[in-house]
């Protein structure tokens, strides 16, 4: 409560004298004066002016960008252009569109770096630099993942045939027919990749879960031993993962190319990633909630199940989901195990089971344009699925009762800590071999 | 001698009844005695033989320098010591003549019966108000006859019923930090321990959230004996009937120093240097 002298002399307190300010001007005020000071101040006082954020000398923040700073970043780009097409394709008879684009670039950083040593001061000229860097380099990043997206609806969209692509499978295929696009669809790969993802979930996830216990809970023998080498087989080509059962259950017998073979080797790459991510979620609940379990005389089986699983419960949830995202563009692991199909395989366990990356791998390589345009429109498909996923982990990542806006006050710094540990965007490898 | 215990996840024998619940009846304040009991961790020995006696529905606060044993000695008593890799200890600890570190004693019949509030107010966030009240009883596998009776009595006893009466249902993380200590202390009476251990429960609290819990405290007495380590001599002297006098002299384990009556330690100390802890000449 700050005071002030009024022209008379008196000292009257701000917040008796906001009283007669409209209160929408002052909402903070407003709600302590009702309780506080109503008693003194008798009407001698100014109204006090409203405060105003301060004007900060000179800015140098990256973020405090004028017109004139935008103007020194186009013209450095512009005339940079103009410098390296000359030296490129005047003075030089150098060519190629990448070499061109590095050159430009640099060039580019260089002449900001010059224009504003000359128009600001050194300091500045660097830190501008810098932040152009990371822009540029964040601006890179967005737009290849545009690029793909962008790309793939353009080869996609303009000839999808929504009904027959989400009801028909490929047996009625005619290489001659112009309207084949109507006859073809992907349903038959849609439903191996929902079995065959269902079916490794359901296997993956609670060794996964059971594993990362016993790595972060239990400690038991040799947690060291499994840590490492769960780390070792999330390096694992998924291709490996393939051969693996193919070697293993196939070629003995045990079992025949189905949907349940490739889930098994879905399960290799899934175990691990969820595992990890898993294990990460489980370390930053706080030991204080495992000690007081233990001390309301809880076992400690009681104490995972009751305490830390719940209060981890977000994280995992975020870490199946990912670790679905993770399998469901696999297609390596399945070549030699649900082998694909042209046709509706209905039954995950018996037979030849075609899935979405499959129709993607045989299709694009055909030398028909519909088969072409049908696996961009599953590459399509999977792409959104994907997305779903990622925007499902999201909303699951969010701190329960976050939404609702009832909890009080914001003075729990450490637990809101633990919460935003728990609840980072957590770091998904893609594979590298499809 | 030294007893190595065996780690807390080994099975414990099913067959055998646990000692406590035959001849004592829950919700009895009872009375600790420590007996000889020596701690280390790794090897090192920090604490030595310890012999103090917790009065029946009294309050004992440990004091003494920080790193003296205190909070050692408190989780000896309800075999939470145990938990940390690496520790051992010797002596016994009886409650109300039962060795808890007897032969065929389990530590969560134990923990049952002797309670433990933390430094750091540690409500399961996952939990509701009432579900963190009801959380031991779940933990214990009991079911209460009246769920709404026992959280109400138990808050009550916390001294949070007034405040959150109305949002039960709320998370236990949406509480202010006196109020979270509040309701792990409800959370621990829920279960109608007969020993209450506080290891510094208002060190994380601001002054009139302290106050409340020395009310507390001061309330829940009669029903349930308070061990409390604190650093703060004046809430050593507010709350406590007994006082026992913790201090580790240079690579020395931490021993008992004095203990007795509260007025008897802070008034007149025969040792002098209880006599210059408590004054404030050091620690």
């Amino acid at each position: 409560m700050t005071t002030q002298t009024a022209p008379e002399g008196i000292l009257v307190t701000t917040t008796s004298a906001s009283t007669q300010t409209p209160p929408a001007a002052r909402p903070p005020v407003t709600e302590r004066s009702a309780d506080g000071g109503s008693g003194s101040g008798t009407g001698s006082y100014e109204p006090p002016t409203p405060p105003r954020p301060r004007r900060l000398p000179s800015p140098i923040r990256p973020s405090a960008f004028g017109a004139e700073d935008v103007f020194l970043l186009v013209a450095s780009a512009f005339s940079a252009l103009c410098l390296v097409w000359i030296v490129f394709y005047q003075l030089t008879s150098l060519s190629g569109g990448l070499g061109f684009l590095v050159a430009w670039y640099f060039t580019f950083l260089a002449l900001v770096w010059l224009g504003t040593t000359q128009l600001i001061e050194r300091q500045v000229a660097t830190d501008r630099v810098v932040g152009v860097v990371v822009v540029s380099a964040a601006l890179l990043v967005i737009g290849l993942v545009l690029f793909i997206v962008v790309w793939v609806a353009y080869k996609a969209l303009p000839s999808i045939h929504w009904v027959a692509l989400f009801t028909k499978d490929q047996k009625n295929f005619q290489v001659a027919d112009p309207n084949a696009l109507s006859q073809v669809g992907i349903l038959h790969a849609i439903v191996g990749t929902v079995e065959q993802v269902l079916i490794a979930v359901a296997i993956g996830v609670p060794f996964a879960v059971a594993t990362a216990i016993y790595l972060n809970e239990v400690k038991g023998f040799g947690s060291r031993t499994v840590r490492t080498v769960v780390t070792a087989m999330s390096g694992t080509p998924s291709v490996v993962a393939g051969i693996f059962i193919y070697s293993m259950l196939i070629l003995t017998g045990v079992l025949h190319y189905s949907g349940f073979a490739a889930s098994l080797a879905l399960v290799v790459i899934l175990l691990p990633s969820v595992t990890r991510v898993v294990e990460e979620v489980l370390r930053v609940v706080p030991s204080g909630l495992r000690e007081a379990s233990q001390a309301l005389g809880a076992p400690e089986w009681r104490t995972v199940w009751s305490v830390v699983l719940p209060t981890a419960r977000s994280g995992v949830v975020t870490a199946v989901l990912l670790g679905i995202a993770r399998i469901v563009g696999e297609t390596a692991p399945l070549l030699f195990t649900a082998f694909g199909s042209q046709v509706m395989n209905l039954n995950a366990f018996s037979h030849d089971q075609a899935s979405l990356p499959l129709v993607i791998w045989s299709d694009v390589r055909q030398a028909q344009p519909v088969l072409i345009d049908l696996a961009f429109q599953a590459a399509f498909v999977l792409m959104t699925l994907v997305l779903i996923l990622f925007v499902l982990a999201r909303i699951f990542s969010r701190p329960r009762g976050r939404k609702s806006g009832k909890r009080r006050g914001g003075n729990r710094p450490a637990e809101d800590d633990f919460m935003a540990r728990i609840f980072v965007p957590i770091p998904i490898e893609e594979s590298t071999d499809r | 001698m030294t007893t190595t215990l065996p780690p807390s996840s080994a099975p414990t024998d099913p067959d055998r009844p646990a000692s406590f619940s035959g001849t004592h009846v829950l919700g009895e304040p009872g009375q600790i005695d420590a007996d000889g009991v020596c701690a280390w961790f790794g090897g090192r020995i920090v604490l030595e033989s310890v012999d103090l006696v917790m009065e029946k529905s009294k309050v004992t606060a440990l004091i003494g320098p920080s790193g003296c044993g205190k909070s050692t000695f408190l989780r000896i008593l309800n075999r939470m010591h145990e938990v940390v890799p690496g520790a051992q200890l010797a002596g016994s600890v009886e409650l109300d003549g039962v060795d808890i570190y007897g032969p065929g004693q389990r530590a969560m019949e134990t923990r049952r019966h002797i309670g433990m509030v933390f430094q750091k107010p540690n409500p399961f966030p996952a939990m509701t108000i009432a579900e963190n009240v009801l959380a031991g009883l779940k933990f214990s596998r009991i079911s209460p006859a009246n769920k709404s009776d026992l959280i109400e009595e138990s808050l009550t006893k916390g001294g949070l019923w007034n405040e959150v009466k109305d949002r039960l249902g709320e998370l236990g993380g949406a509480l202010s930090g006196g109020q979270q200590q509040r309701l792990c202390i409800a959370r621990s009476l829920a279960v109608k321990p007969r020993v209450l251990l506080m290891d510094e429960p208002c060190s994380a609290l601001d002054p009139t959230s302290t106050l409340r819990i020395e009310q507390t405290i001061k309330e829940i007495a009669d029903e349930v004996t308070v061990v409390i380590v604190t650093h703060n001599m004046q809430q050593a002297q507010r709350v406590s009937d007994y006082c026992a006098f913790f201090l580790a002299e240079e690579n020395q384990p931490g021993r008992v120093i004095e203990s007795g009556r509260t007025e008897m330690i802070f008034g007149e100390p025969t040792d002098q240097r209880t006599f210059d802890y408590v004054n404030g000449q050091f620690g």
